[in-house]
């Protein structure tokens, strides 16, 4: 990777991204199938998840991130002055490898992009479907010198020997990024994303005009059915404040209507039989508690997803298939309260403006973006998933002072 | 005691005496009764069918769509027919995400001594054999809110020799008096049933592996195997636990009968060994599978466990469980809970959550 620019890497990796963000790319089509058996989500869903996904990796979009994150694309290539009287070249850290081990579609790719335009060799552990394979197969054809520096390899986490990596880039739950983080080298950076749930807040000022509350539920309908609930940018709980233009069971019962619109668009995809036996018991206690004047619950006759309107505090978040809690609250006050308590740590907030509140409540949970409904499961490739930067975390600095 | 407690009694002693069963029209009607017994002296139970639209005006038309409380909902409230003051027992379940257990309260001691005795002579002791029972279950002296201590409680006082033994209390393992009480078996050639969830089970082989020790229990003994590995981090696969098991206590697997029950039942499922070890019922206890909409699934087919247990004359007939089974015939066969419900993306998942907390 040494012998091309920055410049050449990046346009390559978006000339890479554009042809498998049409769904009609040979290799986007080979792996669409592969990809749908592994996760089990139907093929809108993962059509959906590669359209996001190589929609965000624009040559623009990789430029201003790198230039936001470095200063500057040049100091990938050369020495470049910085101002203070140094000179500073961001050198590869050597070779990274990238680890999604759970059941996600592509979230390796885009750490491998930057660690790639970054010039470090890069290893990602693909799963069975090939998904990380074929992509690099086409960076391959759009320059040689990727054929060598970002290897795809399907493996069993055991068996591999991480302490070669000088950094390593991993996505899982708490066990894994512990199990992983053990076999790294202690000169190696470890770049760990781990498991978080996302929330949505309705402010009141959203619920004065019944269209514009369409809107924002019709949004976070589709976010909440896309990954059937599973991904971290998934809402796993909303908060509505009570207002007296809309009541919070009015607002939950569009919410229902605007899931079962947005099911079919995204059915729901296979599922265990012990998912479904957990969302009914789920659905039944609802039912139970409904029925003994406590919340709510709103579904349809197939069950195919569950909101439940003001479960007892002392409950987590539901955690099951398409399936979300619904609290009603005063302020954002309550909804720290509550996240807090059950120590929920959040990857987004979604909410319908950025009033100062709602951004303080997700600063408090840790979550790293506040974001529209609308662009809940869509994060920008300049966003810091995770709370982290994207490319910084793979460029050693090299500062001439003389 | 009521008529309808004085008619399941009969039920289960023409079973347990003569083998007579229920066809479909009288288990209807036992289990319609049950049940409407129940919508009148129930209330959270009867608000819940309400909610259903169901009532005693207005009765479902067979046991199939008598709506299964969730056993969760035990946790939530007393689900009682009577004034649990003057319970005659009272059962603790396990605990939830909310860190509560709920509880299963009895008003006679009757129909659950029946129920299970009945099971346990037939499933257990087809050979009439006495013997000796040796319990790795919490005993009812000390826990006498376990549902499971209370049934060995109560078999090995009807069916034991006498010489009942206790290894479990709390979390210790008392196996030095467990073996001590085996090799006092074996000295007196009395076979034993060794009662025990497989957790414990598998705890006993680590101790005798440890020990290097095996022995040959006399002939005739048994082992009854329950609970699983529910809320259990270790999980051995049922195969390699029986092997084991009959290699280091010379019990044919044959001998090792699998046992099924809840705390929010009256009556237990049990191993058919002869047909492949589906789970069978006593004839007041039937199964349902269900899927995601609640409806019955197939034969065959994999769905949540629904028990419609006529002897739960104290609280619901119909219970709603996370378990897995399929109906096959002679039986069901239980697939347990497996791990597979959380959520498999990147998402946080209630394990979790209770793992970091």
């Amino acid at each position: 990777m040494h012998r091309l620019r920055a410049r050449q890497i990046v346009r390559a990796i978006a000339d890479a991204a554009t042809r498998w963000h049409d769904a009609d790319f040979p290799p986007r089509v080979r792996v669409l199938d592969g990809i749908c058996a592994r996760t089990g989500y139907s093929v809108p869903v993962v059509e959906y998840a590669l359209d996001a996904l190589f929609g965000s990796i624009g040559e623009a979009a990789l430029v201003e991130t790198i230039a936001r994150e470095l200063g500057t694309l040049d100091v990938l290539d050369r020495l470049t002055p910085r101002g203070d009287g140094m000179s500073a070249q961001a050198l590869p850290v050597g070779t990274a490898c990238i680890i999604s081990s759970r059941t996600t579609i592509g979230v390796a790719i885009v750490p491998a992009v930057f660690a790639l335009c970054a010039k470090n060799a890069v290893v990602v552990k693909d799963r069975e479907d090939g998904l990380v394979r074929a992509f690099f197969d086409t960076l391959a054809q759009e320059h040689d010198a990727f054929a060598e520096a970002a290897t795809a390899r399907v493996w069993s986490g055991a068996s591999q020997d991480l302490g070669e990596y000088d950094a390593i880039a991993a996505f899982g739950s708490d066990d894994t990024l512990r199990e992983i983080r053990a076999q790294t080298s202690i000169h190696a950076r470890f770049i760990g994303f781990g498991a978080k749930a996302s929330a949505g807040y309705v402010t009141r000022e959203a619920l004065g005009d019944e269209r514009t509350l369409r809107g924002v539920l019709e949004a976070a309908a589709r976010s909440f059915v896309l990954y059937d609930t599973e991904g971290c940018l998934s809402p796993h709980v909303m908060f509505v404040e009570r207002s007296a233009h809309c009541p919070p069971e009015r607002v939950a019962e569009l919410l229902a209507a605007a899931t079962e619109r947005a099911g079919v668009e995204f059915p729901p995809g296979k599922r265990e039989a012990s998912v479904d036996a957990a969302l009914l018991q789920a659905r039944s206690l609802a039912a139970f508690r409904a029925a003994s004047g406590q919340g709510r619950l709103f579904s349809d006759e197939r069950g195919s997803f569950l909101i439940v309107l003001d479960p007892p505090l002392d409950e987590p978040p539901l955690f099951l298939v398409r399936a979300l809690a619904v609290y009603a609250v005063d302020s954002t006050a309550d909804a720290r309260r509550y996240l807090q308590h059950h120590g929920v740590t959040l990857e987004a907030l979604a909410a319908p403006s950025a009033r100062a509140d709602v951004v303080e409540l997700a600063s408090a949970l840790g979550a790293s973006r506040v974001t529209p409904f609308h662009g809940m499961q869509r994060p920008m490739l300049g966003g810091n998933h995770g709370g982290r930067p994207r490319i910084v975390d793979f460029v050693r600095w090299i500062t001439v002072e003389l | 005691m009521s008529d309808l407690d004085g008619e399941i009694l009969r039920v289960i002693e023409r079973w347990h005496t003569r083998g007579q069963s229920l066809d479909e029209h009288e288990f209807d009607d036992l289990a319609l009764r049950v049940f409407d017994y129940q919508l009148r002296h129930n209330h959270p139970y009867a608000r819940f069918c309400a909610s259903a639209g169901i009532s005693p005006q207005r009765m479902p038309s067979s046991w199939r769509e008598i709506p299964p409380v969730p056993s969760s909902a035990f946790k939530e409230t007393t689900l009682a027919t009577f004034d649990v003051s003057h319970a005659a027992l009272a059962f603790v379940t396990s605990g939830t995400t909310r860190g509560t257990g709920g509880r299963h309260y009895m008003e006679t001691r009757a129909l659950y001594e029946a129920a299970l005795l009945a099971g346990f002579d037939r499933f257990m002791l087809a050979d009439r054999a006495r013997l000796r029972y040796l319990n790795l279950v919490p005993n009812p002296h000390d826990r006498p809110d376990s549902s499971l201590g209370y049934m060995m409680g109560c078999v090995s006082a009807s069916r034991g020799d006498a010489h009942t033994g206790w290894y479990l209390r709390g979390d210790d393992f008392f196996f030095d008096a467990f073996v001590a009480d085996v090799h006092a078996a074996l000295d007196d050639a009395q076979p034993v049933c060794i009662a025990a969830t497989a957790f414990a089970l598998v705890h006993l082989l680590d101790a005798m592996r440890e020990r290097d020790l095996r022995v040959a229990l006399p002939a005739g003994s048994r082992i009854m195997e329950t609970g699983g590995f529910k809320g259990r981090a270790r999980i051995v696969d049922r195969d390699t636990l029986y092997a084991d098991l009959s290699d280091r206590l010379g019990v044919a697997p044959a001998m090792i009968v699998a046992e099924y029950g809840m705390t929010e039942l009256t009556s237990q499922y049990y191993d058919d060994v002869a047909a492949g070890r589906v789970k069978v019922s006593p004839p007041w206890l039937r199964p349902r599978v269900v899927g995601l909409d609640g409806a019955d699934v197939p034969h065959g087919v994999v769905g949540a466990l629904v028990h419609v247990d006529c002897a739960n004359r104290s609280s619901c007939v119909a219970i709603l469980t996370e378990d897995l089974g399929a109906i096959v015939d002679g039986g069901v066969i239980l697939l347990g809970r497996e791990q597979g419900a959380a959520l498999r993306g990147c998402s946080l998942d209630a394990e979790m959550l209770r793992a970091r907390a």
